[in-house]
């Protein structure tokens, strides 16, 4: 089980270099692509600094689409970490924090937090931040005691807290009966549209650390998956860990809805993938995800802004159309 | 002593800063017009707008309305009125704007609707050092207030003040017929099919159907309820106006669904009428062709006096 460490570096450099430079040519499509249009080489001359300064593609690159190509790689980065947690800890490998519940959860006290008229930061993500902890809770309740590593337990009361969170989300929504109503219904499917450079640096502050403690946490994730006696016997305090992976992929995860809205899949898609390409360490796995992840979804946000003539359709349209064939097509590959 | 001194300081802080708002008055450019707006923002102004994009249909026609057209670089999507706005480039839905388009077409002045527009895009716009002027055109007097506003921002006055009081003149003729009439037929105004949608109290909607002499069942407030069938067969309206988003198609397979409702006095007179929604849709000036269009659909009775 124990690979060597110089082998191990060399994996996890290998992976990084070729998906961060994936993901470098996306965010540069993401950037040079939008509603107006520009040629490549206007881009690259802005991206270098050589353009003319005050132009019209010098505002739309630097303030419109580049503070935009950074959120939707944060959210990717988030989400597609969130789903890799919980495949671990729940030893499922349909676990997600959207199929969990841990999404809808953050939905319900997000839109709770836009009807009280709330701000977007700090208001409403931590509305949405204690709707997630509270389904956390609720969860681990649910399944509580020594029952906590049973997969099934956890995964189908996730399930059932998921259709009651959506139950919610409609009711919540059907009662609302005012203009802002229009603006959830966006968001609910997943909207990155609105995103100014600021908000983007005060969630690359809190989500960052966030993915370096999940990195730190990744060998006691690979000892989990051999079971708990297992793990415990090779020095893993269990509830520990448990306790502080979950808590911090909710933070992480209601960051983002409430900045975002519900993205689906991305979570099980990128992780799957992944795995399937670089093997199920999950050394090399977490930084992937971040890399991979972030990358997918700075592609699906491109199409989102680029496929319709008028106007744009939300993210999560993309990532679900997307998503929801290529998980079936994968689970078929791995029955066989 | 301690006293006195913290009174000489405040005599100083107030003089200090008595001194910096004069300062900061007197360095304010005179060339541009700083005003407040329906938002409560303060706005600066261009002197003379040339590329001025208007957020939502109702800003276009008033803007037309004004003849300040030449003005106008971009529309919103659903800008059909007059027919040389469809040609404008368009930025998105009011509701959904298309960011990078508006800052593409390099506008010095975008006008909004308080609201409609989201609070988000409007600070955006500002950010990016895009002047945003917000009117509250929400019914017949706010559109004549908006476009007194507007007049006054594109240097319209004459036209402004022309058009408000054709307005006036035309709602007072209206009034005047509809008072001859005591009786006030009960009306359900539906401008959603599905799930039934009507308007409330705060509404102009609302308004012009009372100055049309009818009177609005759906009043209340909750500004669009929503109705369930039984709930509008129990209001019994005397008379039904629909205004389908999706073409008058769609207004006959409603009017055939209501037609099943024999108890409902609309249906027994036959009184079920379309409506253009892009005339109740938004409060632009063509409000008062709303109003002139449903007095007559309310009191038919009274305009064939008048022929």
């Amino acid at each position: 089980m124990t690979i060597e460490k110089p082998f191990l570096l060399k994996r996890i450099l290998a992976a990084a270099t070729v998906l961060s430079l994936v993901l470098l040519v996306v965010m540069f499509l993401g950037i040079s692509m939008g509603s107006t249009d520009s040629g490549v080489k206007a881009v690259f001359l802005v991206l270098l600094g050589k353009g003319t300064p005050d132009s019209i593609l010098d505002t739309i690159i630097w303030q419109l689409r580049l503070p935009r190509v950074l959120l939707a790689a944060l959210v990717g980065a988030t989400l597609s970490l969130g789903g890799l947690v919980f495949q671990a800890l729940l030893r499922n490998p349909l676990a997600e924090p959207y199929i969990l519940g841990i999404s809808g959860g953050s939905a319900i006290g997000a839109i709770s937090g836009i009807l009280m008229g709330l701000s977007r930061f700090p208001g409403v993500s931590l509305t949405a931040f204690s709707g997630s902890m509270a389904i956390l809770v609720l969860l681990l309740v649910m399944s509580s005691g020594q029952a906590i590593l049973k997969k099934d337990t956890l995964l189908l009361s996730g399930v059932m807290v998921n259709a009651f969170c959506a139950a919610i989300i409609m009711f919540l929504v059907s009662i609302t009966q005012d203009a802002r109503l229009h603006n959830i219904i966006f968001w609910l499917m997943g909207d990155l549209s609105l995103s100014d450079i600021k908000q983007v640096a005060i969630l690359a502050a809190i989500l960052l650390p966030c993915f370096i403690v999940i990195f730190y946490c990744s060998h006691a994730m690979n000892l989990m998956l051999l079971g708990k006696e297992m793990a415990q016997s090779m020095g893993v305090n269990i509830k520990v860990m448990m306790v502080t992976l979950l808590v911090v992929t909710s933070l992480m995860v209601s960051l983002t809805v409430s900045q975002s809205g519900l993205i689906g899949f991305v979570g099980l898609v990128i992780p799957h993938l992944l795995r399937l390409l670089i093997g199920p360490d999950h050394r090399v796995l977490v930084p992937a995800c971040v890399l991979g992840g972030g990358a997918y979804m700075v592609f699906c946000d491109l199409l989102a802004r680029v496929i319709p003539k008028q106007g744009e359709m939300p993210a999560g349209v993309i990532t679900a159309l997307i998503g929801a064939p290529l998980f079936i097509f994968l689970l078929k590959r791995f029955r066989q | 002593m301690l006293l006195e001194s913290i009174m000489k300081i405040r005599r100083f802080i107030i003089v200090l800063l008595f001194l910096m708002t004069t300062c900061f008055l007197g360095y304010a450019p005179s060339f541009a017009r700083v005003v407040t707006d329906q938002l409560g923002r303060r706005v600066r102004l261009p002197d003379n707008p040339q590329r001025m994009v208007a957020l939502a249909p109702s800003i276009t026609e008033i803007i037309f309305a004004l003849g300040q057209e030449h003005r106008l670089k971009g529309v919103t999507m659903h800008s059909d009125h007059p027919e040389a706005a469809q040609k404008l480039p368009k930025v998105g839905s009011y509701v959904r704007l298309d960011l990078e388009k508006i800052v593409a077409l390099k506008p010095d002045l975008c006008i909004a609707v308080k609201d409609g527009n989201p609070k988000k895009v409007i600070e955006r716009l500002e950010d990016l050092k895009i002047p945003v002027y917000a009117v509250d055109a929400r019914n017949l007097n706010t559109v004549m207030d908006a476009l007194r506003e507007i007049g006054q921002i594109l240097d319209a006055n004459e036209s402004a003040e022309k058009l408000i009081r054709n307005m006036r003149s035309r709602i007072q003729r209206v009034k005047t017929r509809v008072s001859k009439s005591a009786h006030m037929p009960g009306i359900f105004f539906q401008i959603g099919i599905s799930p039934i949608v009507s308007v409330g109290t705060d509404t102009f909607i609302h308004e012009i159907i009372v100055l049309a002499g009818g009177k609005n069942l759906a009043k209340g407030p909750v500004s669009y309820p929503r109705f369930s069938r039984e709930q509008v067969i129990s209001l019994s309206p005397d008379i039904l106006i629909i205004t389908p988003m999706t073409g008058s198609a769609a207004f006959e397979k409603v009017k055939a669904q209501w037609s099943r409702w024999p108890t409902i006095p609309a249906v027994q007179k036959g009184r079920i009428h379309l409506a253009d929604p892009n005339l109740f849709d938004r409060p632009s000036p063509r409000l008062v062709d709303a109003l002139e269009l449903l007095s007559r659909l309310i009191h038919p009775e009274l305009f064939e006096e008048a022929q």
